[in-house]
């Protein structure tokens, strides 16, 4: 078989004990697949050093990984202006920003090309530059304001 | 210098990963930190696996010394730290450092940020060296060494303290 099975209907759980025992990724989700699946590219790391396809994480990975693309996406984003006293380049890519260019700024205020910082951010959620956590740096910003 | 010059050339068409690799490459070429020397020939072979020369410092218990570090990158680099390794006939007898060229450092799987870079890298390897009182190998060289994965960032690392 193979197909994938629904759980919708109690009787039909005698069928399934007679016959192919449905795998865990087969039963189909009713709210179906969750929304940042088109978002984000499909690997995910729930922790720096596990990787896995969106498909194979659990429900508690799921809601860490929604959260926590819910706060990147409260990271400002600015152009650059060029200002000398900000870093010239992206640290992550060792490219030079070029003016205008969209710059994503962390709490700490250094700054990255939005691409680079997020892929970053998606593993861990610190400052590469400072090792300082983002997301206690944002609850603190929340906090005081 | 011709070998500089096809990699300065050829920087544009490639993915973000080794456009990194290449910029390091470039700058630690044309100024390498003292004590630090990349092996140029094989990088000119394979951009993801790079050995590089570190010299003992002087007056430390390494002085006159000569080791050599294989880093090893996956296409996610920075990402995803590289893999570092003691290799060749020389493996620095080191509290940290286990015979088979293995290296207990903190910034080489937790602590990894991609910020660091394979010279920063190479100069925390260096101070940890310079820092160290007294050679011998970790307490649990011999079954470590007997029985750990090829791959160091394979190793769950419980990090010794750092007053070596
Ligand atoms: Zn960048
Ligand atoms: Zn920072």
């Amino acid at each position: 078989m193979g197909n994938c099975l629904k759980r919708s209907a109690a009787d039909d759980i005698s069928l399934l004990r007679g016959g192919n025992e449905p795998t865990r990724e087969s039963s189909a989700d009713p709210l179906g697949p969750p929304l940042y699946s088109e978002i984000i590219q499909p690997v995910f790391y729930p922790s720096p050093s596990v990787s896995r396809p969106a498909s194979h994480l659990t429900e508690e990975e799921q809601v860490k990984i929604a959260k926590r693309i819910g706060l990147i996406q409260h990271l400002p984003i600015g152009s650059y202006d060029g200002c000398s006293k900000k870093s010239r380049e992206c640290v992550i890519c060792m490219v030079e920003f070029s003016v205008e260019e969209a710059v994503r700024y962390l709490p700490c205020m250094h700054i990255y090309h939005v691409s680079c910082i997020d892929d970053w951010l998606m593993r861990s959620l610190t400052c590469p530059s400072c090792m300082e956590p983002v997301d206690a740096a944002l609850l603190t910003t929340y906090e005081t304001t | 210098m011709s070998l500089v010059s096809k990699m300065e050339s050829k920087s544009s068409a490639t993915s973000p990963s080794e456009r990194r690799l290449h910029k390091e490459l470039l700058a630690l070429i044309k100024e390498p930190p003292p004590g630090v020397k990349v092996d140029v020939d094989s990088v000119g072979k394979n951009l993801q696996e790079w050995k590089i020369n570190i010299d003992g410092v002087e007056g430390t218990l390494y002085e006159g010394e000569h080791f050599q570090l294989l880093f090893k990158f996956n296409n996610k680099y920075p990402f995803d730290s590289p893999e570092v390794t003691f290799i060749g006939s020389n493996i620095p007898v080191h509290p940290h450092v286990y015979s088979n060229g293995h290296i207990c450092l903190s910034i080489l799987t937790d602590d990894w940020s991609p910020a660091l870079s394979v010279q920063s890298v190479c100069l925390s390897i260096s101070s940890m060296l310079s820092s160290c009182r007294e050679k011998k190998r970790p307490p649990d060289n011999t079954l470590y060494v007997k029985t750990c994965n090829k791959n160091p960032k394979k190793t769950k690392w419980w990090y010794h303290d750092d007053t070596v």
